[in-house]
């Protein structure tokens, strides 16, 4: 059930990401340039939804991975830290995603 | 009867299984042989999956580079607008559309909604995405 | 020459284990094309080796029990045609039941995932055409299911593990959901509620394009979840 909210929601977020990072800015490719980038997360709403973006995504990730490692059949005592692992994966993943965010925001 | 039947001896044994796959325990999901249509949206939905995890902290990785500031980020998108790194945007934009398009075939099929159409929301899903792709491609190597 | 024999010859790969013997192999026999690839395989117990172990009983695909691989796709052997299948068969016993012998698995590993009560019988479909006799306001049928193993064979997810009821048990629940006749329908749902019942299935669709008898498993599932979803599950 996760995995479906998450994917629905992950539909309307990574197209907006998408859009905007390969089809927006004149260049090559779409790609922003660094200012260009700066500029890009300075506006709020941006910031807002690249956020929400990095969490849906990332929970979405973890809850794949668990289901195709679950397939290997783990004993119960295995499957907690699979569990535990993705857990910590997912929060250090989240930790650097915004770091990153926060920093580049914080330049612009 | 002495009751000495081939094998009797052995009868409580459980015998072999047969598994599909590639010999890997739980590899059965990504052995394409002898499946339908259906088994291979499913392996092909894990295989984009997989790759799009893999390419969620290869981006993070590339990301890192706007930490060190402008001409480091700049020379990346020099080597990021080469043919092949394009080429790769494409090919990242095909796992994109197939992975999530499948989803929603996945998300409706699953809700037991339109469960008997799965093959229909397959061809339909995959022609919007084939159409997208090339649009995609079109812009993407359009541009250089 | 018998009936079955229509001239031609093909080479029949056949999956080979006995107990007490170390290992199991393939044998391969040079059989002459007979209609179905169950034929072919009783040529070979008949004229080529007597040791040759198979299950079979009805010849028309109702009872089930032929059920095997033909070149890695499940397929009941008395209904399957041997003359389009290339010059070697490959035949195999189905996958993810332990093998007794040779081409027969353990149907009791099959039976025991599924539920506790099992459907039988359902409304048959009538004709708007047809008139039924006078007394008789409806008429029953047995169910499509004839329990032959072929989705669990070619489910992908029960490849990976033996604690997945499996497709055929997922979809017995649900036509005892669809037609109770008295079942405890709660504790179908609980039963079906669970990690390795109704929300392990990938919807692949593979025991649906296995199924020989229209139960179209996938979609039961489908539904089934479809039920546990409005019901508030738990897993």
């Amino acid at each position: 059930m996760a995995t479906t909210i998450s994917g629905v929601a992950l539909l309307l977020l990574l197209g907006v990401h998408m859009f905007a990072n390969h089809f927006v800015v004149r260049s090559v490719g779409g790609l922003r340039s660094y200012r260009q980038v700066l500029e890009y997360m300075r506006h709020p709403a941006i910031f807002t939804i690249e956020s929400l973006f990095l969490l849906v995504v990332t929970v979405h990730a973890m809850l794949g991975l668990r289901g195709v490692v679950l397939d290997v059949d783990p004993s119960r005592r295995a499957q907690r830290w699979i569990d535990v692992g993705l857990t910590v994966l997912g929060v250090l993943t989240l930790a650097y995603g915004y770091f990153l965010i926060g920093t580049l925001a914080s330049r612009a | 009867m002495n009751g000495s039947v081939p094998g009797a001896d052995h009868r409580a044994e459980r015998g072999p299984v047969l598994r599909k796959g590639v010999g890997i325990p739980g590899s059965g999901w990504f052995d394409p042989r002898g499946r339908a249509l259906g088994g291979f949206a499913f392996s092909a939905n894990r295989v984009t999956g997989l790759g799009l995890v893999f390419y969620l902290y290869l981006h993070l990785g590339v990301l890192s580079m706007l930490l060190f500031g402008e001409p480091t980020w700049n020379d990346f998108i020099r080597l990021a607008t080469s043919w092949v790194f394009l080429s790769l945007d494409v090919l990242l934009i095909l796992g994109i559309l197939y992975h999530g398009l499948n989803g929603i075939r996945v998300a409706l099929v699953g809700s037991g909604l339109v469960a008997d159409r799965q093959r229909a929301l397959w061809w339909s899903l995959g022609t919007v995405g084939t159409i997208a792709l090339i649009g995609a491609a079109l812009h993407i190597f359009g541009s250089k | 020459m018998s009936a079955a024999d229509t001239g031609g010859r093909r080479t029949y790969r056949v999956y080979r284990y006995k107990r007490g013997e170390p290992g199991w192999r393939f044998d391969m026999f040079d059989v002459p094309l007979t209609r179905t690839v169950l034929d072919g395989l009783r040529w070979i117990q008949l004229h080529l080796d007597r040791t040759l172990a198979i299950r079979h009983s009805c010849m028309h695909a109702s009872c089930g029990t032929c059920g095997v691989q033909v070149n890695g796709r499940e397929a009941l052997a008395c209904v399957t045609p041997a003359d389009d299948l290339g010059a070697t068969i490959t035949v195999e016993p189905l996958a993810n039941i332990p093998v007794l012998t040779d081409l027969v698995v353990d149907m009791r590993e099959f039976v025991a995932r599924f539920p506790d009560e099992i459907p039988s019988l359902r409304a048959a479909e009538q004709l708007p055409e047809a008139t039924p006799l006078e007394g008789i306001d409806a008429y029953d049928r047995f169910e499509d299911c004839i329990e032959c193993g072929l989705c669990l064979s070619a489910c992908p997810v029960s490849a990976t593990s033996d604690a997945y009821v499996g497709p055929a048990a997922l979809a017995a629940a649900q036509r005892l959901l669809e037609e109770p006749r008295g079942a405890d329908t709660d504790r179908v749902l609980e039963w079906a509620d669970a990690p390795f019942a109704g929300w392990r299935c990938h919807a692949a669709f593979e025991c649906t394009a296995a199924c020989p008898s229209d139960v179209r498993p996938a979609e039961r599932i489908m539904a089934l979840r479809g039920r546990l979803g409005g019901r508030g599950a738990t897993s």
